[in-house]
């Protein structure tokens, strides 16, 4: 067997999408992006219900000027580190703001927002710490634990007793345990038992990390995420979160509680050793950012959209990730052949969405995943829902 | 906390691999796991959750993330809990 036999079954799955003709429905080439919510795939016009773009900001006209402004300004790259020529101004400021927006002393921006899980976990566990993580965590997070000297135990998805117990069982150690959640997760848009995870946290002395990649912008009366909506800003420690999604940037951070997070600087190996983010990117995410604090407009459209879909989709007899209303909809199929045939139903509606298939699926399920959008209008929700409705009849047996 | 014995610790495993393959309890112990039994690499890091739970004792995921089979399992955990033959 030599170095590349290995890559055999991933050379069958490249052969069976190609054999599939058509638009492929993983890495789905994207023709043309004409707005937040609309792009031409396969030579056709789509709506855009499989992004992460909630709040509709890649295309808002102040944060298109911030980037070409900053562009002009500085130039279209940084071409170091942090830690070297590229710890410009802009990156110190979206940090102060991102700290200030929650109070607390500390932020760190990372290049990724992959990254970001990469080097706080990595940095913040060592050698006789511990990483308590739940199971279906995003594979940064599961990565950063890879990267991480310390211990990592993992437990049952949104089970506190399962966390519980093994917090339990390392009895005065809990101190050096942080326990790494996400407060939406991505695939099904479940949510985690936060306040349960707080009090088991308190009552045992270890240290919570809420990654927020999903709900910053979204959930809190400032877009705070999840853990301010539950009014639980004080009781967490580190919240990381992503430019990516609702701040349609590229980037991440961690904003922590504790003033010793500024000396990961000085440890996070993915925060030293790459480059630190282009100068537009900062500035729209600057500017996103400020719109996101005072965003309740957009999130109220966003709310609307998504409690209109959970309800109808419900009502069409679709099977749920969750059945409270969240941003994204994952609708669940045991068969990956049900959840290909109403992805491809979908796009042949005009709608593009997500096919989620395993290993990149909890508990080996299939998805269709649906995101919706601030940008979106009543109009593209009616028509992603009539494509669900017409999806029901022609495709499955359940009308 | 009294180590479990390896008797204890196979039947663990293998009542944990019942319960989430249930054809595979019988396998042979040096079967490969992912191959014999259809398991992923997180199907084996959800039967390590399971056998935690049987045995009451936590299994960092970096002791067994080379272990392919009952047997593998059954000397990592048996290492892990402090057991002697």
């Amino acid at each position: 067997m030599n170095l590349l036999d290995k890559f055999a079954p991933q050379r069958a799955l490249q052969e069976s999408l190609s054999e599939m003709g058509g638009v492929a429905p993983i890495a789905t080439p994207m023709d043309r992006i004409e707005s937040a919510t609309t792009a031409t795939i396969g030579g056709r016009r789509m709506i855009l219900a499989g992004t992460n773009n909630y709040l509709g900001l890649t295309y808002n006209e102040a944060c298109r000027a911030a980037a070409v402004e900053a562009i002009g300004s500085q130039g279209t790259g940084t071409t170091g580190s942090r830690m070297a020529s590229g710890n410009y101004a802009g990156h110190r400021a979206l940090e102060r703001a991102l700290a200030d927006a929650v109070g607390w002393p500390s932020c760190i921006v990372f290049s990724t927002g992959y990254q970001t899980n990469l080097g706080v976990i990595s940095a913040l566990a060592d050698s006789g710490d511990y990483l308590l993580v739940d199971a279906d965590s995003h594979a940064s997070i599961h990565d950063g634990c890879k990267l991480s000297n310390a211990t990592t135990i993992r437990f049952r998805h949104n089970d506190p007793e399962n966390l519980e117990r093994r917090l339990a069982r390392l009895g005065p150690d809990a101190h050096r345990a942080l326990i790494v959640v996400e407060s939406v997760y991505s695939t099904l848009g479940d949510r985690a038992p936060l306040r349960e995870i707080v009090e088991i946290k308190k009552r045992y002395g270890a240290w919570l990390l809420v990654d927020e990649a999903h709900s910053f912008g979204v959930y809190g009366e400032r877009g705070l995420g999840v853990c301010e909506e539950m009014g639980l800003l004080d009781d967490v420690d580190f919240i990381v979160g992503t430019f990516s999604k609702s701040l349609g940037g590229v980037g991440g951070f961690c904003i922590g509680r504790h003033s010793e997070l500024e000396l990961l600087r000085f440890v996070s190996r993915p925060y030293i050793f790459t480059a630190s983010s282009s100068p537009p990117s900062i500035a729209s995410t600057r500017e996103a950012l400020r719109q996101v604090l005072a965003g309740h407009e957009l999130r109220a459209r966003l709310w609307r959209h998504a409690e209109r879909l959970y309800a109808e989709t419900a009502a069409f007899g679709y099977r749920l990730g969750t059945t409270v209303p969240a941003p994204v909809a994952a609708l669940v199929f045991e068969d990956r052949a049900q959840a290909l045939a109403l992805w491809q139903g979908l796009l042949d509606a005009g709608v593009y969405t997500n096919l989620m298939i395993p290993p990149a699926t909890p508990a080996g399920l299939s998805l269709v995943r649906i995101s919706l959008s601030a940008a979106h209008t009543d109009e593209d929700v009616t028509q992603i829902i009539s494509a669900l409705e017409h999806a029901r009849r022609t495709v499955f047996d359940f009308a | 906390m009294t180590a479990p014995s390896l008797a204890n610790i196979e039947a663990a495993i293998r009542d944990a691999l019942g319960a989430i393959r249930p054809g595979a309890v019988g396998l042979a112990g040096d079967a490969d796991l992912m191959q014999e039994a259809d398991l992923d690499s997180i199907g084996v890091m959800d039967l390590v959750m399971e056998i935690e739970d049987r045995l009451d004792l936590s299994i960092p995921v970096e002791t067994l993330a080379q272990a392919r089979t009952i047997d593998g399992l059954r000397a990592g955990i048996h290492q892990l809990s402090g057991g002697h033959k």
